[in-house]
């Protein structure tokens, strides 16, 4: 594939992740903070991401698992995703854990399951297509191209 | 630590009011790492903190003259208004600033803040021209 192919197909990839919301406009934060001295810190933020909320919900599966759950620990964790995917710009994941803490304060139990599994799925979405996104940028770089915050298509 | 550099927001001559140390607060990684990098381009030199008591210890060090703490108050496990708290019990009121990150708009938040001595707000999630202009204008406030 030629470069200008390329780049038209990570523009519309990088479009359609906003148009079906999977990303907000917080994302777009990020290519500001990269500069030549910083020239990965997109993808090290987002990868920071990825391992923070691994373990994240690992911690909630293991806490929602538990005979009797302990709700003062599991909101925590919630807050704490909601907060990181909120920074990033991943709104599916951030609302979905906005629903999942309404479900804690009510310390409904079988409710809080459904929510992460709803979580869990928001989040896998987002860290497939975000891996994607990496890609379709690496290959663009390894053929001789530029990425600019432009290419973005906004 | 690193540095500030004038990046191109800013009016050559407003930048020496940004030079200036900072210590921000938050809890987890990403929080953390984003709002660092955020203060660093607007040209502060920072340290990034994620615990109250690591924030009273850098406070503390005479050799580094703080300005401002960028301080979370929706911290998971960590209750920011007690660190606001706890900075304005020894530190006094005037120095140094706090400026308050929160997810809620609520009336009794920006009360309770202002309260503790809270100097600024910034809703969350921050954007990078809402934290310049909300440093500057804290910054300048406080000198007048």
């Amino acid at each position: 594939m030629e470069l200008g192919q390329m780049q038209k197909s990570l523009q519309d990839y990088t479009k359609s992740l906003f148009v079906e919301g999977i990303l907000d406009s917080q994302f777009l934060q990020l290519p500001q903070l990269q500069d030549e001295s910083n020239s990965d810190f997109v993808s090290q933020v987002v990868s920071l991401f990825f391992q923070d909320s691994d373990r994240i919900l690992n911690d909630l599966s293991l806490s929602l698992d538990q005979k009797v759950v302990d709700f003062e620990k599991v909101d925590p964790y919630v807050h704490q995703l909601k907060g990181s995917s909120s920074s990033i710009g991943a709104q599916r994941v951030k609302n979905a854990c906005v629903v999942f803490r309404s479900f804690c304060e009510q310390k409904n139990v079988e409710a809080c399951h459904r929510c992460l599994q709803q979580v869990k799925q928001e989040y896998y979405l987002v860290k497939n297509r975000l891996e994607t996104l990496f890609k379709l940028e690496q290959q663009i770089v390894a053929s001789g191209g530029m990425i600019s915050a432009m290419d973005l298509g906004f | 630590m690193l540095a500030g550099k004038a990046p191109g927001l800013q009016h050559p001559n407003s930048n020496s009011i940004l030079r200036g140390l900072i210590i921000t607060l938050a809890y987890d990684d990403v929080n953390r790492t984003v709002t660092k990098r955020l203060l660093e381009k607007i040209g502060c030199e920072v340290t990034a903190v994620s615990s109250g008591f690591e924030c009273l210890s850098a406070l503390s060090n005479v050799e580094m003259p703080y300005r401002v703490v960028i301080l979370d108050l929706q911290m998971p496990e960590m209750d920011g208004f007690e660190v606001a708290m706890k900075i304005r019990k020894f530190y006094g009121y005037h120095w140094p600033l706090i400026i308050a990150l929160t997810a809620s708009t609520e009336d009794h938040v920006r009360e309770r803040c202002l309260q503790m001595g809270v100097n600024g707000m910034i809703q969350k999630p921050v954007l990078l021209h809402v934290m310049d202009s909300e440093l500057r204008r804290a910054l300048q406030s406080a000198s007048e």
